[in-house]
């Protein structure tokens, strides 16, 4: 749209701010756009591998609600905590066994811990517990009972919002620590010290070593994993229900929407994705950069 | 160009003869130091000048003559000029007075290189001067100003460099001023020949109505010497006792270097080395410095058998004996129910019951192990007071470090306390940080000196947790009693701090030097002010130049025996930081002591 049109036709435009050219300041060509490209390299995603991903998560916030159904019972007696030692001992046993198998199924051996090592690690946990769980009893008697309580739940939240949902097998240091202050919390208000022995290692099965197992999982068998998340959110509902419905419909209100109704979001979202790219884009190096070497 | 002269006041009503004095090279001024009266001979004015130059060490020469006619002594005028002859200088200066005027004549006759003299002032104003009747005027080329001042003042005082803010501007003058002060304290031994002496040779200067002489300074004087040569062999004997071996063993060399009364000791043994040394003082500082260091020893000493005098009077020693062992106990009872509410619930504080109750029971039993002997300890206070006493006739310092030295002694339950919880504390503190680090997923690298990220195992993030939930719990409870033992031990600190302040006070304050400041202002002087003595048109200027002294603050900054001082080690923000982290904190301890 030159002003003039009479120039145009023997002065090629450019599209440099640093030349006088016979056009006004604010004209542009045909050409002015073309170099522009929209979305480049998306991933189109599909709505059940999203749901099979997000079901982690889901997954995840069940364990955190197994957990507290587990310190209800104790707190009101309903569970004892020999019971629930032995129950650990077994799923522990009964988890490292699968753990196990898994690890010879994959044929990583880079990197794998003796025996001898995990049972000092195991000794290492049950002793140091044993012999602190006195002490973590007394620990938050003089403090008042709604501080311990919201404190765990941001600690609990803490833990949920860093977990490393992508690759759970070396758990991600905040939020396991952000788990295990919430759980030292709330044992310390338990009964005994036996309890809080129980559940400070029922939290560490729950927190530690079930998404080691979980990882292992995944990799090598996705379907039974879909099956297992599956189990693991229906456990925590069902056991949340027992204690108070109103949690247990909220828990599932949460599951649902967080593995189905997110997912669904992100798929129709994605129509509306408009990324430009451009010349004016900064350099981006993705040349092998080893012929540079020799 | 301006020609100053400085004229001693003493020479105003001198009689008439030879200026002998210094021209201040490089500026344009002259200092008239005395005046040779006739009749003389030239040759032994000449010998004598010469004489003083090598004892003084300072440029004399004859700069001109002085007139002051009295009657009958009329048609000097001639002869003063023919002098000129006899003394050849570079310039030669005719100063003249008239009975009962206040002015002073000058002119200044100047040499050509020919070798005759030749008169430089204005013939015509020369005349002119004469039909006036010669009132002190001259209107030569050069303008001539006269500086009168008083010779002895002059001679005796010290000019101190100004503390200006910029020296620059006032460099020159200072710099001539302070020629002009060394002239006059160098030339003293021209100041000898009095009137009285039957030389051959009259002269007029400060001193010339007889040399100032005390019996009294003079018996000091002699009677100084044996008795230094005493003090230093007692010093010898008591240096050669402190270097046994068995003074250099753990137990005691550490005591000697802890107990305050040891270091004062010791630094009263330093001051009286440097006062008995058999070497005269060399300078002003040194000088100084050893007046400073005597007074204030006698001082001390009089201040200390002032106290003892009172203490060994109407029995006051045992009154405060009785009283010691009392207060002791008042104050482990007082420290006794301070704890039963710490382990209570301390201002509504909800503290960890457990850990609560083991530190105080903890704490109590060290307060009941503690009043148990001081109870065996009561029979024998009274003695070490009575002979603790008989240090203060060393002086007032050693009373004072005794009494804090006791007072260490008293509340060192209350020293055991801080440094309990101060190490509980630390503890706390360091394990806290380390493992919220850890608590992130953090760790300290010590190469770089920063935070790095690390992935540890999960047996040291479950041990870690739990230790950090252990310690977070258990921080309130440590925290106050903290709290509470750094309070009452920053209360002794205070108390210690102000009895060395004292001692440090009476050690370094310079004495002398303000004495002198009060008494004889001159003596100190920061610089000159003039003031102008007669100022009438055509006349030369006379101005009178007074001696500035020196102000409070810069004695006392300039004079302060160097001492160990105790200062507070740390800034203040060090301190509360010291205090927050926990590290124990000596804040008076002395900076001699910290080389071990």
């Amino acid at each position: 749209m030159g002003a003039d049109g009479a120039p145009s036709q023997s002065v090629p435009w450019r599209k440099v701010l640093w030349e006088r050219q016979p056009f006004p300041d604010n004209y542009v060509d045909q050409r002015f756009l073309e170099e522009l490209r929209r979305n480049e390299g998306i991933r189109e995603y599909r709505y059940w591998a999203v749901v099979k991903e997000a079901s982690l998560v889901g997954q995840q916030l069940s364990c955190v609600a197994i957990f507290i159904t587990f310190w209800l019972y104790m707190e009101q007696g309903l569970l004892a905590p020999e019971t629930l030692l032995w129950t650990s001992l077994v799923c522990g046993l009964l988890g490292y066994g699968l753990y196990q198998a898994f690890t010879s199924q994959t044929d990583s051996c880079s990197e794998t811990r003796t025996h001898l090592a995990d049972l000092q690690s195991a000794a290492l946990f049950l002793s140091f517990t044993f012999g602190f769980s006195p002490v973590l009893k007394t620990l938050t008697e003089s403090v008042s009972t709604d501080t311990v309580y919201a404190m765990s739940a941001v600690m609990l939240l803490a833990h949920l919002v860093s977990f490393p949902y992508g690759e759970p097998s070396p758990p991600g240091s905040l939020s396991l620590n952000a788990a295990l202050f919430a759980s030292v919390c709330l044992a310390s208000r338990l009964p005994g010290a036996l309890h809080t022995f129980a559940m400070l290692s029922c939290a560490l099965l729950v927190f530690a070593l079930w998404p080691c197992l979980l990882q292992r999982l995944r990799e090598n068998s996705p379907l039974q994993f879909t099956g297992v998340c599956v189990g693991v959110c229906t456990g925590g509902v069902g056991g949340l229900a027992s204690q108070s419905l109103g949690g247990a419909v909220l828990l599932s209100l949460a599951v649902v929407s967080v593995t189905f109704l997110c997912p669904l979001l992100l798929v129709w979202l994605q129509r509306h994705k408009d990324n430009i790219h451009g010349p004016w884009d900064e350099a981006e190096i993705c040349e092998d950069l080893s012929h540079f070497l020799h | 160009m301006v020609l100053k002269i400085f004229f001693p006041q003493c020479c105003n009503r001198a009689d008439s003869g030879l200026l002998v004095g210094r021209w201040i090279a490089g500026h344009d001024s002259a200092v008239v130091l005395a005046v040779i009266h006739y009749p003389f001979i030239p040759g032994q004015v000449k010998q004598y000048i010469q004489q003083m130059q090598a004892q003084s060490g300072v440029e004399l020469s004859v700069l001109g003559s002085w007139s002051l006619p009295k009657e009958g002594q009329e048609g000097l005028e001639s002869f003063l000029r023919d002098l000129s002859t006899i003394f050849p200088q570079e310039r030669w200066l005719q100063i003249s007075r008239q009975m009962g005027k206040t002015g002073f004549t000058c002119e200044v006759l100047s040499r050509d290189q020919t070798g005759g003299s030749a008169r430089r002032s204005n013939e015509a104003e020369a005349k002119k001067e004469s039909k006036d009747g010669g009132d002190g005027e001259e209107e030569a080329e050069e303008k001539v100003i006269f500086v009168h001042y008083e010779q002895r003042k002059v001679m005796l005082s010290q000019l101190h460099p100004i503390a200006n803010e910029n020296p620059e501007n006032k460099s020159e003058p200072s710099t001539e001023l302070r020629e002009m002060f060394q002239t006059v304290a160098h030339s003293q031994p021209l100041f000898f020949l009095d009137k009285y002496d039957d030389g051959l040779l009259k002269s007029t200067h400060w001193q010339s109505e007889g040399r100032e002489a005390s019996i009294i300074v003079e018996l000091m004087k002699q009677a100084s010497v044996p008795l230094c040569i005493f003090i230093s062999w007692l010093l010898s004997v008591w240096t050669w006792t402190c270097n046994i071996w068995i003074f250099s063993v753990f137990p005691l060399c550490f005591l000697s270097s802890i107990l305050s009364t040891f270091i004062q000791l010791s630094y009263r043994t330093e001051h009286m080395r440097t006062l008995s040394s058999p070497k005269s003082a060399e300078g002003h500082t040194q000088f100084m410095r050893k007046a400073n260091i005597l007074v204030s020893v006698l001082v001390d000493v009089a201040l200390g058998v002032f106290l003892m005098s009172w203490l060994y009077r109407d029995d006051h020693i045992s009154m405060l004996a009785d009283a010691l062992v009392p207060a002791a106990d008042h104050v482990a009872q007082q420290l006794e129910e301070l704890l039963q509410w710490l382990m209570g619930a301390p201002a509504g504080l909800k503290m960890n019951r457990a850990l609560d109750q083991v530190l105080g029971r903890f704490f109590l039993y060290h307060i009941h192990l503690w009043i148990s002997y001081i109870h065996l300890m009561a029979p024998f206070i009274e003695g070490i007071l009575w002979y603790g006493g008989l240090s203060a006739c060393f002086g007032l310092t050693f009373a004072l470090s005794l009494l804090s030295d006791m007072v260490a002694l008293f509340t060192f339950h209350i020293y055991c306390f801080y440094v309990y919880g101060a190490r509980l504390y630390c503890l706390k503190i360091y394990g806290l940080s380390s493992l919220w680090r850890l608590f992130r997923g953090k760790k300290w690298n010590v190469l770089r000196q920063r935070v790095d990220s690390c992935s540890y195992d999960l047996d040291q993030l479950f041990i870690g947790t739990l230790l950090l939930t252990i310690l977070l719990f258990l921080l309130p409870t440590t925290a106050l009693y903290y709290l509470v033992f750094t309070l009452l031990r920053l209360v002794i600190v205070l108390f210690q701090g102000i009895l060395h302040l004292s001692v440090d006070f009476i050690n370094s304050f310079p004495l002398f030097a303000a004495g002198l400041r009060v008494c004889r202002s001159y003596r100190l002087a920061e610089g000159v002010k003039f003031r102008v003595l007669c100022e009438e048109p055509g006349t030369a200027l006379h101005l009178l130049m007074e001696i500035n002294p020196l102000k409070f603050s810069s004695v006392v900054r300039t004079y302060r025996t160097p001492t160990y001082s105790c200062y507070p080690k740390d800034s203040w923000a060090a301190l509360v930081k010291k205090l927050f982290i926990g590290e124990l904190i000596y804040p008076w301890r002395h900076k001699t002591t910290k080389t071990d």
